[in-house]
């Protein structure tokens, strides 16, 4: 009789602590996710989403109408243009921080790290303004050129995408700082003593301990530049709307655009996120495999 | 033997400096802009247009504070900010633990199918489902509402928290749970005596990443809210980017009083917050 009863309190008990985490995960996250690719196949037109006919189906319509868009490949390019800088810029910057601070070649580890991780924590809302501010005609920026080059004219309107390119650079190289610190760290420095020791120089212990230890991060770490390129929003919302003429436009606030300014085309809106997640997993999935085709052997 | 030794060092020396000017280097430039910032925020609109910018201030015009105070409305916005984070940050803890738990220790056939949709999530992104969730909060009436901005952001927080609880209470040995169930004891009782309190440490991780994340999250809220009176802190800034971008004075102090609550966060909990980011990031 007993066992019965346990086994009736394990049933509920299981659906007691679960439940609650479940319900707000499903509202949330697993339901809106379905319904976003329901919408982009159908015309919704926005209004009452119960009345008789506000749904109709449209096959791939909103689709077609994303790919022949110019905006979309102009928003894809800066998308792309925002990765090369995390893979290009970000990432070896950070490592070769984390190195510096790891091998012990510095004092004060802790203060590099919490200073060039500190952009990292602010609202990007206030890091947007703040930038904004610092670049426009009236900013700093353009006393410091002015500073080289007495004539200098600057103006956010010549190439737009540098500056949010190098504020992206600014931002977010302390995150993969703290990434590479972390993994180094967790290489068992006797390795490194006893290469040492066999006459390794320091480039050595780079290339034949630190680098193939850490292939497995370098791939986190890319995975992690993407998946980030096609989630920021905030900072170039606020810093530049996507202007000026669109030139920084990225997928998340084209697709933002398209559902919330002027006339509302949700269907489309849902369309370009579901490209989105589309393009993210294919890139994430292309670069594990590289990893087991080329990558160094982990451990 | 010692004239090569303390050439050597002369080289280890000069070596040594070129890194640390790397390091400081790359120190200001992290840290420059903030300062810019904070100093700036000292000027009148009218000195910082006519003067140099990169001058420290002639008068240094504290006032810009309580003028930007009032003009932004802070209080509320504190008020709002303190509530969401505060809400969000418990429920996703207790949430995360109590299916974590059940999850790691309670057998059931749910168990696989559940816990693999919750790793799925991590993977989405927010705008994946931003379209969507704002149609339904609309159909469901909860438009410009405190508590559909709550649910949204306890939702989005549950993957990571299901994803770090199941990992650590995994780490739990099971003796444990079953020397428990001997004694009788039922499973919410083992939950809230002995586990609960075991996953503390990973709670507190958990918890500091949750804190950071709602308290800077703008995307959301932006499209959620739309009453001044239940704006957060990040969507009421905003206000300092559009009509009011021109008094620069204010401007700049209002980005001050932005950004000093996550600054003294992350210098008190910095330990955590650089593990937690370093943990979060080897889930891929």
């Amino acid at each position: 009789m007993k066992g019965i009863s346990s086994k009736k309190e394990q049933g509920i008990s299981y659906w007691i602590l679960v439940l609650p985490a479940v319900l707000f995960y499903f509202a949330v996250m697993t339901f809106p996710t379905v319904f976003s690719v329901f919408l982009s196949l159908t015309n919704y037109k926005g209004g009452s989403l119960f009345t008789k006919g506000a749904i109709t189906f449209a096959g791939f319509k909103n689709y077609i109408k994303v790919f022949q868009d110019s905006l979309f490949y102009l928003s894809l390019k800066n998308n792309l243009l925002i990765v090369l800088v995390s893979v290009l810029g970000q990432l070896p910057l950070g490592f070769a921080l984390a190195y510096i601070l790891s091998r012990g070649l510095v004092k004060g580890k802790d203060f590099f790290q919490t200073m060039i991780y500190l952009p990292c924590v602010i609202s990007s809302v206030v890091i947007g303004i703040l930038w904004q501010s610092f670049f426009s005609a009236h900013g700093a920026f353009q006393e410091i050129m002015q500073f080289f080059n007495p004539s200098h004219q600057w103006s956010m309107n010549k190439a737009p995408m540098i500056p949010v390119l190098f504020v992206m650079l600014w931002m977010y190289t302390g995150t993969y700082l703290i990434i590479f610190l972390a993994n180094i760290q967790k290489i068992d420095p006797q390795i490194i003593e006893a290469s040492k020791i066999d006459g390794a120089g320091e480039g050595q212990t780079l290339r034949y301990i630190i680098f193939p230890s850490l292939s497995g991060v370098f791939v986190t770490s890319a995975i992690l530049a993407i998946s980030g390129s096609l989630k920021s929003f905030d900072l170039l919302y606020i810093m530049t709307a996507g202007g000026p003429a669109k030139q920084t436009n990225i997928l998340s606030i084209y697709m933002f655009d398209k559902a919330f300014r002027g006339a509302p085309d949700y269907p489309m809106a849902n369309a370009i996120s579901t490209i989105m997640v589309l393009i993210s997993f294919i890139l994430i999935i292309v670069i594990q495999l590289l990893e087991k085709r080329f990558g160094g052997k982990e451990e | 033997m010692s004239e090569i030794r303390s050439r050597k060092s002369a080289k280890a020396i000069i070596f040594s400096y070129a890194v640390y000017a790397v390091m400081f280097f790359f120190t200001f430039m992290a840290i420059y802009p903030l300062l810019w910032l904070a100093m700036s925020s000292f000027k009148t609109t009218q000195e910082f247009q006519l003067t140099s910018k990169l001058a420290l201030p002639e008068i240094w015009w504290w006032k810009n504070y309580p003028d930007a105070w009032i003009r932004g409305n802070f209080a509320s916005l504190f008020g709002n900010s303190i509530f969401y984070t505060g809400l969000t940050t418990i429920a996703i803890v207790i949430f995360s633990f109590m299916a974590g738990f059940a999850f790691a220790k309670i057998p059931s056939k749910a168990t696989k199918i559940l816990h693999k949709s919750f790793i799925i999530g991590i993977l989405l992104t927010l705008q994946s489902i931003m379209v969507p969730l704002f149609l339904i909060v609309n159909a469901v009436g909860l438009y410009d509402t405190r508590i559909s901005i709550l649910i949204c952001y306890i939702g989005i927080g549950m993957p990571m928290g299901i994803y770090l609880a199941t990992d650590y209470i995994k780490s739990i040995p099971d003796s444990l749970v079953e020397s428990a169930r001997i004694d009788g004891a039922p499973y919410l009782v083992i939950f809230g005596r002995i586990i609960f309190p075991m996953a503390m440490p990973v709670g507190i991780t958990l918890a500091i990443l949750t804190v950071s994340g709602t308290w800077n999250e703008f995307m959301l809220i932006n499209m959620l809210a739309s009453s001044e009176s239940i704006k957060s802190l990040p969507v009421g800034i905003q206000r300092f980017s559009g009509a009011l971008a021109s008094d620069y004075g204010k401007q700049f102090a209002a980005l001050v009083i932005g950004l000093v609550p996550m600054l003294i966060f992350y210098l008190i909990f910095r330990k955590q917050i650089t593990r937690g980011v370093a943990a979060g990031a080897v889930k891929g």
